[in-house]
């Protein structure tokens, strides 16, 4: 699945990301790499995801929700 | 006097770098720009137990690669030689994340100090951090700051200047055996960040290649690693044959190693990492609140304005009282030392009409950059972005070009500089393009006084119609570029969400304190000047100095554009005049009609109906003020403002564009509302 698609309040961890090779750097050097936990915060229709990854939150768009792709769901420590 | 230590101050966003750069330096910090480039370059200089430090604050970043112009321009700054020292701002309640940036200066080199900021909110969290085991882990001084209480500046700076001639040394590691591998040469002694054995194998052959190839290199693991990684600038400059060893991109596997090494640090060094900022999602659960997160943010926006207009209408009164006295007790002054009639006419009518009139609108411009100083400072404004995000993808961008708009209510120069973080071109090009549309606090004179003077009953509704116009206006030429430029939607929105706090007082002030010294010396500059030159061309015609204005070179002038203006509703030369002169800098449209008038307070209610009476006996009414609005708020923004565009476009053609658009959207529109409105009344 991608992060698109995740739930608010669980947590996953990073499989893989698909995006252009400049985004994707850029998503890994934040610490996106494989196998991180990251928690949805928040999502909305229009695709936008609030996600915390190492203790820090970020927001980013649809397109670039739907290229990293998640699995092992967990539920997030607010539960 | 020693010689002076030039420290490098550097950091992700959000780290409070800021804060402590401003704890050290006051408000008496230099700004600038790089060269070549609009990246503000902040200095600072002072003293610390008689040793001389240079500050310089480089803008905030997260890695050290060569993808942005601000990553670019931070690297080869701290890789002069100018640089005696680099102190690593790092938030102490993210430390994971931090220390990324943290591990790549380290292996450049260069003596890097550790400045763990925001130790108080760690300890409010109940997180420890072990400070003893951090700088053996990491072979560096490590020293805990709070920069928002002033806590631990001094040690910092003393192992600032005893850590100046010192690299990174003397660490030690408590490496996993099973991580200990046969590996020929044993790095674990000399760096800090180990490798895999491929990529270990691969610097030291690259290494061995490079010495022999380029001779004093003092940096070579660092260049042997950004080479595995293919960054692009290193190749270019070094461009030695390494295909057999490099044969593919191992940025990746670098980051992902250095990942590996942070949580091996994090794991030792930091206990209770699970206690997690509660506040702060309580907060966001109500202000990126999926439904109510849009209706409180224009909630908020509405309130902003709301005080500019109501509470900075009220400290205006008090500068005009100050502007009346001043400008009688220099006319009695003038006239008591028989000073001559023309310069009279040129101090009072001219300078201090024009300079003047612009001084009592500092209250609104304080109160609106305090505002959004507020907002920024809180970590509100980065949410904005996010909640905005679905309404600017209708309009083809990103909710992160929203915060240049934002910012745009404060002054389209820094605004349309806030635009380089949206990291495509095009939707840069197009937030340029769109940014000054939005109103201007350089505009707010225009509203504040000819809606007073027109519409006393509904003031504050005129004003507010122009923020209005303006947003509608860039939403609508937002979509015909979209239209036009037919591109696939890209959506970039990549923001980092930083934890609330209460905005620091010092922080404000030195962000408005910086806004009101420009607005100042903007008064005491351009519009000094301006408001003499526009003096002179009203009193002075072909036939030497004129008693009638509408025989001077500026009537002259103006009547030649009347015609073009009429349909809007603005053919009277006196406009003409006040919209040329805006050209400058919006304020002067202002000042222009002061001295236009003669008029010494501008604000005051003798002052403005005696203007209303001036313009009513031309057949300037209501409707023709409302049209000057509309024009002003939507025409060129100001010079400055069109040499940013310059800058960051690196064209002439869309610098051009810009202008074109402006004076085109301008025209129509007024000439819309005019026509509209001249049908119904």
């Amino acid at each position: 699945m991608t992060l698109l698609e995740g739930v608010r309040g669980k947590c996953y961890s990073v499989q893989d990301i698909e995006l252009e090779e400049q985004l994707k750097r850029r998503l890994q050097m934040l610490g996106l790499t494989q196998g991180t936990q990251i928690e949805v915060l928040n999502c909305k229709k229009g695709g936008s995801v609030i996600f915390k990854v190492r203790g820090t939150r970020f927001a980013i768009g649809k397109t670039t929700a739907k290229g990293i792709l998640i699995g092992g769901e967990k539920d997030g420590k607010d539960n | 006097m020693e010689k002076t230590i030039n420290v490098a101050f550097i950091g992700n966003p959000n780290c409070g770098k800021t804060t402590l750069f401003n704890a050290y330096t006051g408000a008496k910090l230099k700004v600038a720009n790089w060269p070549g480039v609009t990246v503000e370059k902040k200095e600072g200089a002072f003293e610390y137990h008689d040793h001389p430090f240079k500050l310089v604050d480089l803008p905030g970043i997260y890695s050290l690669t060569s993808y942005t112009m601000e990553e670019k321009l931070s690297r080869s700054y701290i890789l002069e030689d100018e640089v005696d020292v680099i102190v690593d701002v790092v938030d102490a309640s993210s430390l994971e994340r931090n220390l990324y940036l943290a591990l790549q200066l380290i292996e450049l080199g260069k003596p890097v100090v550790l400045a763990l900021n925001m130790m108080d909110i760690v300890e409010e969290r109940g997180m420890e951090i072990d400070i003893h085991r951090l700088p053996e882990m990491l072979g560096i001084p490590t020293i805990p700051v709070s920069a928002r209480k002033k806590m631990g500046l001094d040690i910092l700076m003393h192992a600032v200047a005893h850590h100046k001639d010192k690299s990174p040394s003397s660490f030690e590691h408590h490496h996993d055996e099973k991580k200990r591998s046969g590996h020929p040469h044993n790095h674990h002694k000399e760096c800090v960040v180990v490798y895999s054995d491929e990529i270990e194998d691969k610097i030291d052959r690259i290494s061995e290649r490079l010495q022999a190839h380029y001779k004093e290199l003092t940096n070579v693991r660092w260049l042997a690693i950004k080479l595995l990684e293919q960054d692009a600038e290193i190749r270019q400059k070094y461009t030695l044959d390494l295909t057999d060893l490099i044969d593919r991109s191992y940025e990746t596997d670098i980051i992902n190693q250095k990942y590996d090494f942070i949580e091996e640090v994090i794991s030792e060094c930091l206990v209770n990492k699970d206690e997690k900022a509660e506040a702060t999602d309580k907060v966001d659960a109500v202000l990126t609140h999926n439904i109510w997160g849009l209706p409180i943010f224009f909630g908020i926006m509405a309130l902003v304005f709301f005080l500019t207009f109501n509470v900075g209408d009220a400290l205006k009164g008090i500068f005009e009282v100050g502007l009346d006295w001043f400008s009688t007790s220099v006319y009695n002054g003038l006239q008591l030392l028989g000073a001559g009639d023309v310069l009279i006419s040129l101090i009072v009518e001219g300078i201090i009409a024009g300079v003047g009139g612009i001084l009592t609108f500092l209250p609104n411009i304080f109160i609106l950059f305090l505002a959004l100083a507020f907002l920024e400072d809180s970590g509100y404004m980065s949410r904005v972005a996010y909640v905005m995000d679905g309404l600017m993808s209708k309009l083809g961008l990103s909710g992160r070009a929203f915060i240049p708009m934002l910012l745009g209510f404060g002054c389209s120069v820094p605004a349309i500089m806030a635009s380089r973080a949206l990291e495509d071109p095009k939707d840069r090009l197009k937030t340029i393009l769109i940014t000054p549309f939005m109103s201007c606090s350089a505009r707010l004179p225009i509203y504040v006084l000819f809606s007073e003077m027109f519409f006393p009953q509904h003031a504050m509704l005129v004003a507010y119609s122009m923020y209005l116009i303006g947003v509608v206006v860039a939403v609508l030429v937002a979509l015909a570029l979209k239209f036009i430029g037919k591109k696939k939607q890209v959506h970039t929105l990549l923001i980092e969400l930083p934890e609330y706090k209460a905005p620091n007082a010092r922080t404000i002030f030195i962000y408005v304190w910086e806004k009101v010294k420009d607005y100042l010396a903007k008064a005491g500059t351009t519009i000094f000047v301006a408001s003499i030159i526009i003096w002179v061309i009203l009193n002075f015609g072909p036939t030497g100095m004129v008693e009638d204005m509408s025989l001077s070179f500026g009537a002259i002038l103006g009547k030649m554009a009347v015609p073009l203006l009429s349909p809007a509703g603005l053919g009277y030369w006196q406009v003409v005049v006040a919209l040329i002169a805006g050209i400058a800098a919006k304020e002067i449209v202002v000042s222009s009609m002061t001295v236009l008038y003669g008029i010494a307070n501008i604000s005051s209610q003798v002052g403005m109906s005696t203007m209303v009476g001036a313009l009513g006996a031309v057949g300037f009414t209501a409707l023709n003020a409302y049209s000057l609005m509309v024009f002003s708020l939507l025409y060129i923004p100001c010079a400055a403002t069109i040499a940013t565009i310059r800058k960051e476009t690196n064209s002439w053609k869309w610098t051009g564009v810009a202008i074109a658009l402006q004076l085109i959207i301008a025209w129509g529109v007024a000439t819309l509302v005019y026509q509209i409105g001249s049908l119904i009344i």
